[in-house]
């Protein structure tokens, strides 16, 4: 079958093989379908099938039914039927039905072709089993703030990564999608942002094995059973100087034992630009030129749409094939994955296979569990990024594409200025540009898990993760680049025509390979110790664990090749030597360790009062000569008073719990390696002693007492259930400060070499609250209405910037973190956001706009009346506090609906209360390029000549509300497909509208906290994209 | 079986608890403290000052990229015009023409560049003297950093007057006061006179490009020159026997072609001549970048005619500039007016400083570029930091000044005239006969602020310029380094 599928699959390079693809993709599923149809039906000797049911007759999909004694069994399909071969030997043998949260049935077959049962649900183990850090609790023990999210939560459509399927299921877990760019993933932040330089991205654990957000690029989305998302500090503190940015859990499905399933699903979309620029076209720019009184020397006779030309219909398609099974002593799942992606501008793409393995194995009667995974993927990406757009748009429409005649025969047939400074046609740029990766990831991981006596375990985990990359750029003549053309030097002698032929025939192109590797091992030793003593019961771990991290690669890049085509990529030795430069080849090594001691207590009394204790002590080499070592620890209880004798008269409140927690974690993602300590390093090249030798250079200001970031949560919370579960939901506030802030800090120059130094000062405020909701409308056996919801509030707040270090009083405030985009404004005045004592994360601070004079410039107005606009980025009296580029609120309705064999899912989301900085439009406003530059259309309206100063008149409110995602399901009714269990058929449509008065292409724009969020300063397009899904298990 | 699993349990615990080994891994680079204890260390530290000696982005270096200290003592002069272009090119948001009009202020992007790159440089310099005195290393190695220590100092001084004033870097902000500029005046004359003879007095070769004898006498004379400006007392007499230095003993002499081919080839190319030019800056385009100078005035088409990559359009000089030029003087053929390869025809006059013609103003070929280039963001032509012929009027000047022997004064004069192929002058020698002879030999090297401030001509109005306020001889702190140690007091006036 495999063999089938891979031979249907059509070479996947080049624009033509691509696109067959996408249409064939269904042909390919089809061709599947009709293999396994003939191919996997057995003569059957007899068959044993029924209906599952749980509480209210409701049918229990998933219940596992195996033949006791043997390894003959089966589960349920989304009806709660199974279905079962059994030979005549075993026709008087005894039907085992098991699900979790129901306690296990028996029932002895006796010759019964239909057996149907009604399991009863286990009062104690109904709640979910989460995942937590270095363990699993039951849901009702948690005593922190977790978010827990499984497969039936999970957004449909073309995902591409697995944030996208939770992308507005949790509250405070802000998922942001900047354009639709293949191979790019969302960012996730989990109640808002705490760190400026110290990294904002959570921790991502996968079955245990920890990384970075590109971890989750390697995990196929439809193989995730369930993701648990850690947010408040009590929760965290276990992760130590790693936690502060929360933590995501991420665990992957795994075999079970029973018979052998294949299960298929696959999506295909397509995609179109959601919004595009307001432009002028070729005879209005040639209108307003005239109007304007400009010479038409500009114009090039053309009549051109520039965007058009560098954009396409996208397309993503996902195949997923998954086989499981399992014996009583041996259970596995392998999947093969393909996410393949055709980005809106051309030669964008992303391809990504994953191939990946898991199996158990229990040994020495059931005390040894060994679960083993493999991992292996490899991503292949085509880069054209936002860049492309804000090109396209900046050419005047009245340009041709392509000329008769070009001005440089290297250039091939594309037209460029001659008059132009640097002129870059975009149609070349795009089509003709080399720029990708790929990217071999692999990782693995064993796990033993010895059990020593009743309740004691001891778990050695060990997990390895290499990750290779390959990045290639190839710059030809005819990207119409200039630095890459007409390499090297003409003779002073030659003249004329021979001077023009010789300049013609001169080198061109540069080729650029990269490789980079990373190398990531860790260890852990668990000892776990639970027990039940009457009303109390203990669960108690103790952690060792060891990890690091191995970074190296090199770059060599070389200038001027008589043939220009990209296969000097493949031979840049036969690069013009004497065009080397110092810079052209660079290597690298760095690396981290982190050694740490943890441990936590969880206490629990007559399941009423909860308690929970963590402690971890981190040892990195990242830290400061004085500061090696760092403690980490939290404390947080619960209170189920649901349980009390006092509310068991209430019987319309289920569940009530009251949660409180405070912790301390650690950030030290921002601290790279080496930066505690005065380094000399290459600093190119220098001319001395006759010749020009390498350059050694103190590079950047030491700080040995240099550390980790310290972050103190509170968090309190409420989880309840009324109505006998039908309406459920959790509040949560939470107060957070981060402290030894850490941060490029402004130092006197003199003495400092340089006008920065990475210490750790000030203060971050981070707070809010958070609610979800979910209400069971309507719930009976053919019809079903869910209302659920969310809404996070967030305020994060910069408190201190000032400070001293080492006795020298540092005086920062005003710090500018988003800049420029605006054509013509001096470096000077640019200034955008910045970070203010007192105000929000990233506010805007701007000069106010007071209208235009008849010259067309920019009126300001003079706030403090001196009669001059005082220039400058800082503190500043003629600039004012505009608005926050951080949401206030966000929120998302996610209702859910069922009739008979349909449902209908949605995600509405939004965010309000912040602001966006429309720099693409005011760069594509100034009508002092008229004449170089295309415009839109709005800025003949706002005739404003020159831009002089970052104002207001470009901000704008961000607020939105998107409809991300709306699926329609259909389950097939599978009893006469023979060998087809299940069949689910989808129809997704993703971004169908968005409401906002924000003028730019799309609204949602980073959000991430780093220097330069908030500003539009353009983006990839978002797409609006209609996807079929079909999933199928055999 | 439980014991042997307990035992296997005691000792893989005993292999982790063993990784606590916490020590980086250093690849790539070396701590300081060690690599500055090698004697590699001790000789890379001086040359890494002559890495800030060359020009780069961001501002760093004495000439060859742009917005740094070749544009504050160039752009703010009578010499080069950077006007905003019909088409809107170098309008940046008037920067240029704040430069060439005298209304910058603190903020000024050039003037914090410049400043943080002259202490940075400085805090190299003071690294290499420590760690050569420390080795005790060759004489004339010490005395090498002392003399760039200096020359760093005399260009914050002549810029800005009072400055925070520094030897030793293990210091904190307070103790390094905003020192008088008479002061460091005092510390770079002494200074010099006590390390300028311990220097070389080889020229070329392992010392192209690097301060020798000559050089240091050289800085002298133009320290003495300007004592005046500096410290309200006349040093003429000092200036010319430092001058004499170098005449009677560098053995330089004019390069008697220099501008024979001027606008067909570069004046000043690959290598400079060690005939005439005593301090070089060493510009290679591939491995010690950078100089724009010859591509920012060129109009793209001529540039893309020439070498196949467009120019940058940018500086040019107003036709008054250019009238004083005689047309037998063969300087004046390095400016570039009427028409030209690529289909340009250069305007020599400037109908506007705000909406200038794209091809108004003459263009300079001073530093036409020579090759290596680095398509059109760097040319390998060297820069002139000082030569023969600035010494020669010089000490033509101080003698003028102190009022000397005219006739050694002309004769001085009269070889610079003479290799530009002009005729001796006869008459009286006038101070404002040096100060355009100046003007027209040594235009575009970074010498017409400090000369014109000399002169008084600085700050008066002139084409395209209102008369500017006395407070523009001096620029202002910058506002960022007055916001990170607000102890320094502003320039009067800002």
């Amino acid at each position: 079958m495999f063999k089938l599928l891979l031979k249907n699959l059509p070479p996947s390079h080049g624009p033509q093989g691509k696109r067959l693809f996408q249409k064939s993709s269904f042909l390919v599923v089809a061709t599947v379908f009709l293999f396994l149809c003939s191919g996997l039906v057995q003569a059957q000797q007899r068959n044993v099938s029924g209906t599952v049911t749980g509480e209210g007759n409701s049918p229990l999909p998933g219940v596992t039914v195996v033949l006791k004694g043997t390894t003959n069994g089966t589960s349920t399909d989304a009806e709660g039927r199974y279905s079962l071969t059994v030979t005549d030997a075993q026709a008087n043998g005894t039907l085992v039905f098991s699900y979790i949260g129901y306690l296990s049935k028996e029932v002895a077959l006796a010759g019964q072709s239909t057996v149907n049962v009604n399991l009863a649900s286990d009062a104690k183990a109904l709640d979910e089993i989460i995942v937590v850090g270095y363990g699993t609790q039951n849901k009702r023990d948690v005593t922190g703030s977790v978010a827990s999210l499984d497969e039936k939560d999970f957004n449909a459509g073309p995902i591409t990564n697995p944030l996208q399927q939770i992308n507005g299921r949790a509250a405070g877990v802000n998922i942001n999608q900047v354009g639709s760019e293949p191979g790019q993933a969302p960012s996730i932040r989990i109640r808002g942002i705490t760190s400026l330089i110290g990294g904002n991205d959570p921790l991502v654990v996968v079955d245990g094995i920890q990384g970075d957000l590109n971890l989750l690029k390697q995990i196929p989305p439809s193989e995730i059973a369930s993701m648990e998302i850690l947010k408040d500090a009590s929760a965290t503190a276990i992760y130590g100087s790693r936690g502060a940015a929360g933590v995501v859990l991420v665990t992957t499905k795994k075999g079970k034992i029973g018979e052998t399933s294949i299960e298929y699903s696959g999506v295909a979309s397509i995609e179109t630009i959601a919004k595009n620029y307001d432009l002028l076209n070729a005879s209005e720019y040639r209108a307003a030129a005239t109007a304007r009184g400009i010479e038409n020397s500009y114009d090039f006779g053309g009549d051109t749409d520039w965007v058009d030309a560098i954009t396409r219909r996208g397309y993503t398609t996902t195949h997923n094939l998954a086989v499981s099974g399992g014996t009583e002593n041996f259970s596995y799942r392998t999947s093969l994955t393909g996410i393949l992606q055709q980005g809106i501008i051309k030669k964008s793409n992303s391809e990504n296979y994953i191939a990946r393995f898991q199996g158990t194995q229990s040994a020495f009667k059931d005390k040894l569990a060994l679960t083993f995974n493999l991992n292996t993927s490899l991503l292949t990406n085509d880069f054209n990024n936002g860049g492309r757009i804000g090109e396209a748009i900046n050419r005047r429409p009245t340009d041709p594409i392509y000329v008769e005649n070009p001005l440089n025969k290297d250039t091939g047939p594309y037209f460029i200025d001659p008059n132009g400074f640097n002129y870059l046609n975009p149609v070349a740029r795009t089509n003709e540009i080399v720029d990708g990766d790929r990217t071999n990831n692999l990782f693995g991981s064993l796990r033993a898990e010895y059990t020593i006596f009743n309740g004691l375990t001891a778990t050695g985990f060990g997990s390895w993760r290499k990750t290779d990359r390959e990045y290639q750029n190839y710059i030809s003549a005819r990207t119409t680049q200039e630095n890459a053309r007409n390499l090297g030097v003409v003779p002073a002698n030659l003249t004329g025509a021979e001077r023009d032929l010789y300049i013609q025939n001169l080198p061109d192109g540069i080729a650029t390979r990269e490789l980079n590797s990373s190398d990531e091992k860790l260890f852990n030793f668990i000892l776990n110790y639970k027990k039940d003593f009457g009303n109390h019961s203990i669960d108690v771990i103790g952690v060792n664990e060891w990890q690091q991290q191995v970074y190296n690669g090199f770059r060599a890049s070389a200038r001027g090749f008589t043939v220009d085509s990209e296969n000097n990529l493949s031979t840049l030795q036969s690069s013009d030597p004497t065009l080397f430069q110092a810079g052209n080849i660079t290597s690298y090594k760095s690396d981290r360790t982190l050694a740490s001691f943890l441990g936590r207590v969880n206490y629990s009394f007559m399941d009423k009062y909860m308690l929970s204790a963590s402690f971890r002590r981190d040892g990195s080499s990242v830290f400061g000569a004085n500061n090696k070592w760092a403690n980490f620890y939290s404390f947080s209880g619960a209170w189920r008073v649901s349980e009390e004798a006092f509310m068991s008269g209430l019987d319309v409140m289920n569940d009530l719990k009251f949660r409180v927690g405070y912790g301390e974690t650690g950030n030290q993602q921002g601290l790279g390696p080496l930066n505690s300590v005065r380094l000399v390093n290459n600093d190119g090249t220098v001319f001395f002693g006759g010749s020009v030798i390498p350059n050694f250079s103190i590079t950047q200001n030491e700080n040995r007492d240099l550390r980790w970031e310290v972050k103190k949560m509170y968090n309190a919370g409420i989880d309840f259930g009324f109505f006998e579960g039908k309406l459920s939901g959790t509040l949560d506030g939470y107060y957070g400060l981060t402290s030894d802030l850490l941060f490029d800090y402004a130092v006197p120059q003199p003495p400092y070499p340089f006008g920065t130094i990475k210490a750790n000062i000030g203060e971050i405020m981070n707070k809010g609250l958070e609610a979800s909701l979910s209400y069971a409308l309507i719930d009976k056996e053919n019809v079903g209405v869910t209302l659920a919801g969310n809404v996070a509030t967030t305020k994060t707040e910069v408190k201190e910037l000032s400070g001293s270090l080492n006795g020298l009083p540092l005086e920062t405030d005003y710090v500018v973190w988003a800049s420029g985009g605006t054509t013509g404004v001096a470096s000077t005045n640019n200034a955008i956001s910045h970070l203010i004592i007192g105000q929000s994360l990233g506010t805007f601070y701007l000069f106010k706009h007071a209208g235009v004079d008849a010259n067309g410039n920019q009126i300001i107005d003079d706030l403090n009346g001196d009669g001059i606009i005082s220039d400058g980025n800082r503190e500043n009296p003629d600039r004012y506090v505009a608005g926050q580029a951080l949401p206030k609120f966000t929120w998302a309705f996610t209702p859910s609906a069922r009739y008979k064999s349909f449902d209908l899912n949605m995600v509405l989301r939004g965010a309000h209360g912040h602001k966006i900085f429309n720099a693409r439009r005011a760069t594509m406003s100034a009508l002092g390029s008229f004449g170089q530059t295309n415009m839109l259309k709005s800025a003949l309206e706002d005739g404003i000549n020159n831009l002089t100063y970052a104002t207001d008149y470009w901000l704008e409110d961000g607020d939105f509300a998107r409809l991300e995602n709306l699926t329609l399901g259909y389950n097939v009714n599978t009893t006469k497909f023979g060998a087809i269990k299940n069949l689910r058929l989808s129809f997704t449509a993703n971004n169908l509208f968005v409401i906002t008065d924000y003028s730019g292409i799309d609204p949602e724009l980073s959000t991430s906290g780093g220097s330069g969020f908030g500003v539009d300063y353009g983006i990839y397009p978002r797409t609006r994209s209609f996807a079929l899904g079909i999933n199928a298990t055999f | 079986m439980k014991k042997i699993f307990y035992s296997a349990l005691i000792f893989a615990s005993a292999f982790f608890v063993g990784c606590t080994d916490l020590d980086e891994g250093i690849y790539g680079q070396q701590v300081a403290d060690d690599f500055y204890a090698t004697e590699a260390g001790v000789n890379a530290a001086l040359a890494n000052i002559y890495n800030e000696v060359r020009g780069d982005w961001n501002g760093k270096g004495i000439a060859g990229a742009d917005r740094g200290w070749f544009d504050l003592n160039e752009s703010s002069t009578d010499e080069m015009l950077i006007p905003r272009r019909a088409d809107g090119a170098w309008d940046d948001n008037g920067i240029w023409r704040a430069m060439y009009q005298h209304t910058w202020t603190g903020s000024q992007e050039f003037i914090g560049n410049t400043w943080n790159w002259l202490y940075r440089s400085i805090f190299k310099a003071n690294l290499a003297v420590e760690l050569l005195t420390k080795a005790n290393a060759d004489p004339a190695r010490i005395a090498e950093a002392k003399v760039l220590r200096a020359y760093f100092y005399y260009m914050l001084m002549d810029g800005w007057g009072d400055v925070p004033f520094y030897t030793e870097n293990n210091v904190t902000v307070d103790q390094i006061p905003q020192t008088p500029r008479a002061e460091v005046f005092k510390f770079i004359e002494s200074e010099l006179k006590s390390n300028v003879d311990l220097l070389t007095t080889a020229k070329g070769g392992q010392f192209y490009g690097r301060f020798n004898k000559w050089a240091g006498y050289a800085l002298l004379g133009k320290l003495y020159l300007n004592a005046q400006v500096y410290t309200g007392t006349q040093r003429w007499a000092d200036a010319i026997a430092a001058s004499d230095k170098v005449i009677n003993e560098g053995g330089f002499s004019l390069v008697p072609t220099l501008y024979d081919n001027a606008g067909a080839q570069a004046i000043f190319g690959d290598r400079l001549p060690d005939q005439e030019v005593i301090l070089a800056v060493y510009v290679d385009a591939l491995t010690a970048p950078r100089n724009i100078i010859g591509i920012r005035t060129l109009h793209g088409p001529h540039a893309n005619a020439l070498f196949g990559f467009s120019g940058w359009n940018g500086a040019t000089v107003h036709q008054d500039f250019i009238n004083k030029y005689d047309d037998a003087d063969k300087r004046k053929d390095q400016w570039f007016i009427g028409p030209q390869p690529g289909g340009v025809s250069y305007n020599l006059n400037i109908s506007s400083i705000d909406n200038a013609g794209i091809t108004d103003g003459a263009r300079n070929a001073k530093y036409l570029p020579v090759a290596p280039f680095v398509g059109n963001e760097s040319t390998s032509n060297d820069f002139p930091v000082y030569r023969y012929a600035d010494i020669l009027l010089t000490k033509a000047e101080a003698l003028l000044r102190s009022n000397g022997d005219q006739a050694t004064a002309r004769a001085l004069v009269n070889q610079v005239r003479n290799r530009a192929g002009l005729a001796n002058l006869t008459g009286t020698l006038t101070l404002n006969e040096i100060y355009d002879e100046r003007g027209r030999e040594l235009v575009w090297e970074g010498h017409r602020r400090q000369d014109m401030i000399r002169f008084g001509t600085f700050t008066a109005a002139r084409a395209f310029k209102a008369a500017s306020a006395d407070k523009y001889k001096l620029f202002p702190i910058p506002a960022e380094a007055i916001s990170n140690n607000p102890t320094l007091k502003q320039n009067p006036g800002y």
